[in-house]
């Protein structure tokens, strides 16, 4: 696309914004793009742009694996501009474009790693071709933006261009079905111990074969319909996979990844299933972006989960861990609740799943809960759940009929309130937290470990 | 007591599977039948004291129709002969007229009853709902594509209070027709509204049975409702 007056104006006004924001201390917002967006509504696609670009998308997981790419990149000395301060809508690719751009908008890098919204696939992909695009998986998410996970996968469709590379997640039937013509690798999961032959969560997005709405043969259900599918109709079946990995050992955290027959091992970050399949979805993408084996092995050995999605401090010999429940997504919060069911030792689980904003301005529509898989806190191991916020009587109705006794719940309105109710019976307190809830979680937790060096947890 | 449960494997979006959960806690002794997509449907044979279907995918109700087409005149048997039903989400839809695309093209429907839905996929409505039903106050929440219009509103089935009914401008939300009851509202509208749960239940035959954790679930509605006085306008 030509740069026009329009655009420069649009260019011009967006620095002036970006100029004011640093002045006042303000970072990491979407502000500038915003505004270069308004000016000229097809400002990305006439801005110029880094010579290689690639793109995370999905339902779960992009910014976990996004965050892993970047550090694996910069511990490699590439340079790039990525959006992991500010959004992943439009604005905040327009945003960073802008800020990592010279006077006239030419890059000062040539490559570009963006997290990009499922959602806004509309607003970027007719303005931006990536050459690489990474799915991590395809899910219901929020009723409110997303509707369900086959009007996601129509989006993606219509808009991911044809010249795209797609490294895509061949362990879920709707990931991998991406824009059949377009050129792809797949990565996925030999075994895992945890493996089912059928599906115990409330959610399956893959109910029939995607080809011909027949049944379909689960060779293993992993979570959700994520896992290995045949139909014996049609022939359909999940398809062969570029990037194995095998030999999950959670013990020493690592895992084998096979690639055209060459085994390596790469260092595991975290032992859970959707943290196995981050990991293998960031070694996919970088591998096909070009970079070695060994320089994603080195960079991977120094790195962490980030921690604004899970973190842990021990006081007393008490465990105190802050877990990521992305709210009015049953997915995000049913692999929480799964991963406390499996995590050892008796555990109590205080709960902020209120939508922030909702709570303040409107009643929140709790209907997520109905596909949230409750039942996992019903375990013998889960020895107390602790409910605050404004749908506290909802969460508490909702946890009841997930078959939690009456005597194991304690709800109340006021978050504060919490610190005073976790039980002593429990090694490990888990704090679920939305997205936009981590002050208070981490505010919360402060306040639990204060009582638990003061002696006073009950 | 026989309920059947129309395409749960598909027709499950926005927690409304647990409608029938809900219904299968307070009535542990009736009989569940979920009738897969593939498998022939049971109300148009046999009687049924409710037959359930939740709200599904755009694809989904046009195979949906497609299948219940032929059974047409069956369905409007069982609806004259005062069969309980219960459709919510866009189920809502398919025994209505037609559903209007964007591009003005039709998806025909059962025709059952004179409504009519208008799609608009990259305009998604979302709002909560206050109304009326049968003296109590009903609540649920919106999320969806589509706004429904019928030219006479004498089968609306709540009362408006607040919030966006059938369509922005419409005075009722949800459709009744003798005993069928369709309604937009997700919730799920049957764990949200104890006092609406009782009155299908009496009407399908059940009599004044206590609902699962109903004292628990009455404090939450309690709660709601005044939740919706002050935050919801």
């Amino acid at each position: 696309m030509k740069r026009n007056l329009r655009f420069y104006f649009a260019l011009m006004f967006a620095r002036g914004t970006a100029l004011v924001l640093k002045l006042i201390g303000r970072k990491g917002t979407s502000m500038p793009g915003s505004w270069a967006i308004i000016l000229c509504p097809d400002f990305i696609g006439r801005m110029p742009k880094p010579k290689k670009i690639i793109g995370i998308t999905g339902t779960n997981g992009k910014t976990t694996v996004s965050n892993m790419i970047e550090d694996v990149l910069e511990d490699n000395g590439i340079e790039f501009m990525c959006n992991r301060s500010g959004t992943n809508v439009a604005t905040g690719v327009a945003s960073t474009l802008i800020a990592n751009s010279h006077f006239f908008g030419k890059p000062k890098c040539d490559l570009a790693v963006f997290e990009l919204d499922e959602r806004s696939a509309p607003n970027i992909y007719p303005y931006m071709q990536p050459d690489i695009v990474l799915c991590t998986n395809i899910f219901r998410d929020s009723y409110k933006r997303n509707a369900h996970a086959e009007f996601i996968l129509d989006i993606l469709n219509k808009e991911i261009p044809k010249g795209t590379k797609l490294v895509l997640n061949g362990d879920d039937p709707l990931c991998s079905s991406i824009k059949p013509e377009n050129d792809r690798v797949y990565f996925g999961i030999d075994h895992l111990d945890t493996d089912k032959k059928e599906c115990d969560n409330i959610v399956n997005d893959v109910p029939a074969c995607p080809k011909c709405h027949g049944p379909l043969v689960h060779d293993i259900v992993r979570y959700h319909h994520i896992g290995r599918v045949h139909c014996e109709a049609c022939g359909y079946r999940s398809p062969d996979i570029d990037y194995l990995a095998t030999d999950i050992d959670t013990k020493d955290m690592k895992m084998n990844v096979t690639v055209g027959g060459k085994k390596s091992e790469y260092p595991l970050l975290n032992s859970t299933n959707i943290n196995i399949y981050n990991a293998l979805a960031a070694i996919a993408t970088l591998r096909e972006f070009g970079l070695s084996e060994e320089k994603i092995r080195n960079s991977m050995e120094k790195m962490g989960i980030s921690e604004t999605r899970y973190s842990e401090k021990e006081v007393n010999g008490r465990k105190y861990i802050l877990h990521l429940a992305k709210g009015q997504n049953p997915i995000a919060c049913s692999r929480a609740f799964e991963n406390i069911r499996n995590a050892p030792g008796k555990k109590s689980v205080v709960m902020f799943l209120d939508d922030y904003f909702d709570a303040r301005h409107t009643v929140e529509n709790t209907a997520w809960f109905y596909d949230t898989d409750f039942e996992f806190l019903n375990d013998p191991s889960i020895v107390q759940v602790v409910i605050a916020g404004a749908r506290h009587h909802d969460t508490y109705v909702r946890t009841l009929l997930a078959g939690v006794p009456a005597e194991k719940i304690v709800h109340m309105r006021d978050e504060s309130d919490t610190p005073a109710a976790v039980s002593k019976e429990a090694d490990t307190v888990f704090i679920l937290y939305d997205v936009y809830t981590i002050r208070l979680a981490n505010d919360i937790r402060d306040k639990m470990i204060e009582r638990e060096k003061e002696g006073e947890t009950k | 007591m026989k309920i059947e449960v129309l395409f749960p494997e598909f027709c499950n979006l926005f927690g409304d599977a647990y409608n029938m959960v809900y219904l299968e806690k307070t009535l542990p002794e009736a009989e569940f039948i979920r009738t897969k997509f593939s498998d022939d449907v049971r109300f148009t044979e046999e009687k049924m004291n409710l037959v359930y279907m939740g709200p599904m995918t755009e694809r989904m109700q046009e195979q949906v129709i497609r299948k219940l087409m032929p059974l047409k005149e069956k369905i409007q048997k069982a609806i004259d002969d005062g069969t309980v039903f219960l459709f919510t989400g866009n189920a809502l839809e398919i025994f209505g007229d037609y559903i209007e695309n964007e591009d003005g093209s039709r998806v025909e429907c059962l025709g059952l009853y004179r409504l009519y839905a208008k799609r608009d996929m990259m305009h998604r409505h979302n709002s909560d709902f206050e109304g009326e039903f049968d003296g109590n106050v009903i609540m649920g929440f919106k999320t969806q594509f589509t706004m429904a219009y019928t030219p006479d509103e004498s089968h609306g089935l709540f009362v408006k209070n607040k919030g966006v009914g059938l369509n922005i401008k419409a005075k009722y939300e949800g459709i009744r027709v003798n005993n069928f009851f369709g309604t937009y509202l997700v919730g799920p509208i049957l764990v949200l509204n104890p006092p609406f749960t009782k009155y299908i239940l009496n009407l399908m035959g059940a009599g004044d049975v206590k609902l699962a954790f109903e004292a628990e679930n009455m404090e939450a509605y309690e709660q709601r409702k005044k939740d919706f006085a002050e935050k919801v306008h």
